[in-house]
């Protein structure tokens, strides 16, 4: 019994922060979204995330509609991260209208020319771990 | 010069500034994502964001738009897929601005994620969509709907009927189009059409169909969408969509949601 205790708070040691950080990170991300409610955007409930290792990069295709002002923001819960976002076009052009970097936070904002399919291309930019936390929200008006 | 003391200020400044980590490239080969459109990296709009649009450019008669729906429960897939417009019903019912319509779909999701076996995931989100209503809060519903979709989503997922959930999305998808074209019919503009070049996002569902297990692709159902959704493909395929074009997405849609109402599909 004892040795079942021990093995059990071993797993639960090694599995739990783990789990603990990609929910802290899309707190981190929906914390850095929350100011732009006030200027009338709308979170979206949906999240997005995973970890990834220091210039490794992760795309997610995305329909944006013109006529809609979009932020993308993105957050890690690792302290001395720092994790970017932005948006790419089908033939693969840099298509940011601004953005910002706070930290483990970071925003990029972008109106669709037309409606149409769009790259989300995130990244880990520095990080003191092998594999860093992160998540993305996005908010519309 | 207490240099002690902008030592430790200096921290705060570089934490505040508004500068990007570094300069992300103009110009990238895409082609090194290519599982970006592998079913997880895809993300599905919700109709608000549709329709926010076209109350930019327009005054849609919302009521108009509105349906009654007599709930038929059938087979989990088209379940599924009901639940789905269902969900996008609600995004009507809250431009229309119709407290007892989305306090009725609030009922009705309820019912509908009861039937496949995940009516706890969206409990709360229900309760919250009746409550809200009842008080107006209208961007707050909105949230609420996109949160129930979510949530009954993941619980899919957890359920490992992936399958199911991709449904539930593009029941929504089938029914927000029937809505976007509904209006555009009514009164037809090149921004308005433009609404309707998603040919990425259609392929997307595509796939999805493609994947699903034979029991589940060959239903008659999922059969008639898979096959009514590649006439839609070369509608929307230009930058810009006709009145014509329009009006064919219509019907297909429509076609599509109705038959999802049907119980023996």
């Amino acid at each position: 019994m004892k040795l079942f205790v021990r093995l059990l708070i071993l797993c639960l040691t090694l599995v739990l922060p783990a789990w603990a950080t990609v929910d802290d990170a899309i707190s981190a991300a929906m914390e850095a979204a929350d100011p732009y409610v006030k200027d009338g955007f709308t979170v979206r409930e949906d999240q997005w995330g995973g970890d990834l290792a220091v210039g490794e990069k992760k795309a997610f295709q995305h329909t944006l509609f013109k006529g809609n002002d979009y932020w993308f923001f993105i957050a890690t819960d690792t302290i001395k991260a720092e994790v970017s976002v932005h948006v790419y076009s089908s033939e693969g052009k840099l298509m940011d209208l601004e953005g910002w970097q706070k930290g483990s936070h970071s925003g990029t904002r972008f109106r669709p020319p037309s409606t149409g399919s769009y790259f989300l291309v995130v990244q880990v930019e520095e990080s003191p771990e092998d594999r860093t936390h992160w998540a993305l929200v996005y908010a519309y008006k | 010069m207490n240099y002690f003391r902008l030592a430790l200020l200096l921290p705060l400044f570089s934490l505040a500034s508004p500068a990007r980590a570094a300069t992300p490239p103009a110009q990238i080969d895409l082609s090194q994502f290519q599982q970006a459109t592998q079913i997880d990296n895809v993300v599905v709009p919700v109709p608000a964001e549709i329709f926010l649009v076209l109350d930019k450019i327009g005054t849609p008669n919302w009521k108009g738009e509105m349906r009654d729906v007599e709930l038929k429960i059938g087979k989990r897939h088209q379940i599924a897929l009901l639940l789905g417009t269902v969900i996008a019903d609600g995004f009507v019912a809250v431009e229309a601005t119709d407290r007892e319509k989305v306090k009725d779909i609030g009922r009705d999701v309820l019912k509908l994620a009861g039937a496949i076996g995940v009516r706890n995931s969206v409990l709360g989100r229900s309760n919250s969509i009746i409550e809200k209503a009842d008080k107006g809060d209208w961007l707050n519903v909105k949230r609420e709907l996109d949160g129930a979709l979510q949530d009954v989503r993941n619980a899919m997922s957890e359920l490992s009927d992936e399958q199911l959930a991709h449904l539930v999305s593009l029941g929504g998808w089938l029914r927000g189009t029937e809505v976007l074209t509904s209006v555009l019919n009514k009164s037809y503009s090149k921004d308005g059409s433009d609404l309707l070049h998603q040919p990425q996002l259609l392929a997307y569902f595509n796939g999805q169909i493609k994947a699903m297990p034979p029991e589940l692709r060959e239903t008659s159902l999922i059969d008639q969408i898979r096959r009514r959704l590649l006439e839609i493909s070369p509608l929307i395929e230009d930058d810009e969509i006709s009145k014509q074009s329009v009006a064919k997405v219509h019907t297909i849609t429509s076609d599509l949601v109705k038959s999802i109402l049907q119980k023996d599909s």
